[in-house]
């Protein structure tokens, strides 16, 4: 490796390293991790109200539904502050003057977010999993005892679902430092980058017209193919469940296919984030 | 790259679009500049006179519509240059759950001082803005005077040929403004050039070797301080040894010849005095 | 020119991406439940979005199936098949919202309708058996999507047999569903018993016989408690139908 790519990398880890301990440092961040953290544990203690989806599933459901929810809002409020903490407050100032690339400021900034967005996903989901296996290991007795089959539980998949959560946060974070190089303002790129995570989780639903609806006009599926070429597919790292509990419904090469989606979203959206930021006053 | 001059600035020139029109407000206005190496140079001006914009440009955060910069002989806003520039903004802020210490040390790495010098480079800043002891301090714990002093270190943790200091000693109280001046001769003793932005006039005079005068983007004023406080419209006698009778004799000789408003003083002016008639001349104008 | 080869790379670079997502999508959307997306459109705001941006289904669909109940009880039809339908949407693997929204609106939403229009002893006999018929259909149309979302659950199979029974009165149709329904893997032991009574009697009764006995030697001989019970049954059509003894099924040692 070049010097001159070397000591890039260490500025880049330095600044992904002050943006950490500040982020991890957050109220924000404890407020989110907190409530989410006693969603997972409650989770167990609502199984009741399920209807006959087999009580494992429900707890999954919850748990990564509140870790879904809280960690996009965590990726989008935190990304942004980050990225506006240090425009507000002057800091980019002394950090730009050194000679620090302007994308390699971007780049230490996603990566110390999506470092605090890591240690989000991978402690709920770990207390996510020891839920669950808790209970499966109650579920499996009471199975051998009553001779019915017991319901399948696959750690390896909550591993799986950990590592896609944490990719589509970087996604979102991505995203959202793409708007924050053109936003003026904090509120701006919230507001903006929220509903850019809106498009991107619903974009699914054109990806799917575009795919099965054969009979279409070329108009509209010029425009479906648009759509789906602009919008991230923020839909595909949500197979949680499938992971889990029913780990053969995956296909072979999903994880893998959208791991590398995921990678590829992440490094154009920082290039575009880059460009947007390069010729931007501070 | 060898070459005397330390900031070089040719037809600067930078507009800024307003409103959702776009229409273009002129910040700086075809500014030419040279500072020379190894000195300490003020830049003053008014509120929104362009010296912040001027010296964002020279730094590479803001991209000038025209004009061409170098820093010690590089084109400005590449790394070369920066590498070679420290810089203290105004007011400025740094995270307050880090040490002084950690915060010089961040910057050092950024500036990229190698791993076995950090130490000594780290230390050697704090002890010139005598931040030795307060540095194992949090930053959220700090005056305004030492976040000034530390804001210095940060600047000059590299080694820096050019340092460029912004409002230095703005809210820090009459004490810490003479500390930061000494430290601003100690760094000119070092061999660094140092660029001043400062509304201290005093301050200024004292640790000077020449001044620029901005107002409304425009350069009105360059040179070196002494020459330009320097009275054109009277002239000044110097001498040593001068008895009162002497003097007595000297004066009536004067109006003798037609001389008048004779003085026997030193015939300087201040340089607050100077910087308020020429913003006022240039908005007469 | 700078600024267009920008725009033109960026498009670029993100028509790659799409690319890539579109690849991954064909693989995971298999692993995805597929949502309704017309079912939800009417409940959309009431907290059903937040399901459809993928988080938190399950939980959603749980809520909006109690709400379901609460317009169940009001009798108020369409809020009661919108949020059944809804949570059938959010959740589409589960049996139970597609196996009880069939059942409320095959059997109970006629007797609404009716009530609605003034009661039984206004409406006439005739409309009477016209809306039975139109909600049973209505029903069957739910069991049948729900057979299609589950993997041919026996258990929705069952109960659009069933309906065929009673409300269609059709045990052609019938013998259809449970037929379909002894395909399908866990079936319940009874299934092939109503498969073959539909068939009987349809006026199929020697087609009954023959599935039925074939059913019985292949698959049910042996397993567990039902095989006497199903072997009696045998017995009974054996003697309706006369057959002669060597064309019946072998007397088996524990048969009493």
């Amino acid at each position: 490796m070049p010097d001159s790519m070397k000591s890039s990398f260490r500025r880049v880890a330095w600044i992904s390293r002050i943006t950490f301990l500040e982020a991890i440092r957050q109220r924000f961040f404890a407020f989110l991790i907190v409530l989410s953290a006693a969603l997972v544990i409650s989770s167990v203690s609502f199984r009741f109200m399920d209807f006959g989806h087999g009580e494992l599933k429900f707890v999954a459901d919850f748990g990564f539904g509140g870790i879904f929810f809280f960690g996009s809002i965590l990726a989008l409020v935190m990304t942004a502050q980050m990225f506006f903490a240090e425009i507000e407050n002057r800091t980019a100032l002394t950090l730009l003057a050194k000679p620090v690339g302007r994308f390699e400021f971007l780049v230490g900034k996603f990566a110390g977010v999506w470092a605090v967005l890591g240690v989000f996903i991978f402690t709920l989901c770990t207390l996510l999993g020891l839920v669950l296996w808790g209970r499966h290991q109650e579920l499996v007795q009471i199975a051998e005892a009553s001779g019915r089959v017991p319901p399948d539980l696959s750690v390896g998949g909550i591993f799986a679902y950990t590592l896609l959560q944490w990719l589509r946060l970087g996604v979102i974070a991505a995203m959202v430092l793409a708007v924050s190089s053109v936003a003026r303002s904090f509120l701006f790129a919230v507001v903006v980058g929220a509903m850019t995570v809106l498009a991107g989780q619903l974009q699914w639903i054109a990806q799917e017209a575009l795919l099965r609806d054969k009979e279409l006009g070329v108009l509209h599926q010029a425009f479906l193919w648009l759509i789906t070429r602009l919008i991230p597919n923020l839909q595909q790292f949500n197979i949680g469940d499938a992971l889990t509990l029913d780990v053969t419904s995956v296909q072979v090469g999903a994880i893998g296919a959208a791991s590398l989606s995921g990678g590829v979203y992440i490094i154009v959206l920082m290039c575009i984030a880059g460009l947007a930021f390069r010729r931007r006053e501070i | 790259m060898s070459t005397s001059l330390a900031i070089s600035v040719q037809g600067l020139t930078k507009d800024f679009r307003v409103g959702l029109a776009g229409h273009k407000l002129r910040a700086v206005d075809n500014l030419n500049l040279e500072i020379p190496r190894g000195q300490v140079y003020g830049l003053l001006g008014p509120n929104g006179c362009g010296k912040s914009t001027t010296l964002k440009i020279i730094l590479g955060l803001v991209a000038p519509t025209a004009g061409k910069i170098s820093i010690l002989g590089f084109p400005s806003a590449t790394r070369e240059a920066r590498s070679r520039t420290g810089f203290l903004p105004e007011a400025p802020y740094f995270h307050k759950f880090l040490t002084g210490r950690e915060l010089v040390n961040y910057y050092a790495r950024l500036s990229g001082v190698e791993e076995t010098k950090l130490k000594s480079a780290v230390d050697a800043a704090l002890e010139l803005t005598a931040m030795t002891e307060a540095g194992n301090r949090t930053i959220g714990t700090y005056s305004k005077g030492m976040l000034q002093r530390i804001g210095l270190a940060q600047a000059i943790v590299h080694e820096p040929e050019l340092v460029i200091l912004d409002e230095p000693t703005a809210g820090v109280d009459p004490v810490g403004a003479a500390a930061i001046g000494k430290m601003i001769l100690e760094m000119r003793a070092q061999g660094r050039t140092i660029v001043l932005c400062s509304h201290l006039l005093g301050q200024v005079e004292q640790v000077c070797d020449r001044v620029a005068i901005m107002d409304k983007g425009r350069l009105v004023l360059e040179g070196r301080v002494d020459e330009v406080l320097a009275r054109r419209d009277r002239q000044v006698i110097s001498a040593s040894h001068l008895t009162d009778a002497a003097c007595a004799a000297a004066e009536a000789a004067l109006i003798a010849n037609g001389a008048k408003d004779i003085v026997i003083t030193h015939p300087r002016r201040s340089l607050d005095e100077l910087f308020r008639e020429l913003v006022k001349g240039s908005r007469d104008a | 020119m700078l600024r267009a080869l920008t725009v033109v790379g960026v498009a670029l670079a993100l028509f790659v991406a799409g690319c890539f997502a579109e690849n991954s999508w064909r693989l995971v959307r298999t692993s995805i439940p597929e949502m309704g997306r017309k079912e939800i459109e009417p409940t959309l705001g009431q907290g059903v979005l937040l399901g459809i941006l993928g988080g938190l289904r399950t939980v959603i669909a749980d809520g909006t199936w109690l709400r379901s109940y609460v317009a169940w009880e009001k009798r108020d039809r369409a809020a009661c098949e919108g949020l059944m339908r809804t949570a059938c949407a959010l959740d589409p693997r589960a049996r139970y919202f597609w196996e009880n929204t069939g059942y409320v609106v095959g059997y109970d939403m006629a007797h609404w309708e009716i009530r609605r229009r003034g009661g039984y002893a206004k409406v006439s006999q005739e409309i009477q058996d016209g809306l039975f018929k139109s909600y049973a259909q209505k029903g069957l149309a739910v069991f049948e999507e729900g057979a299609k979302h589950t993997g041919g659950n026996p258990g929705i199979l069952i109960s659009a047999g069933q309906m065929c029974e009673i409300k269609l009165k059709d045990n052609k149709l019938a013998a259809l569903y449970y037929k379909r329904a002894t395909e399908a893997t866990n079936v319940p032991w009874f299934a092939y018993f109503l498969c073959a009574k539909s068939l009987w009697e349809d006026g199929q009764k020697t087609e009954a016989y023959s599935w039925y006995r074939k059913q019985w030697l292949e698959k049910l001989k042996g397993v567990g408690d039902s095989s006497p019970d199903d072997l009696e049954h045998l017995r009974y059509m054996e003697a309706e139908l006369n057959l002669p003894l060597l064309q019946r099924i072998p007397r088996q040692t524990w048969e009493k």
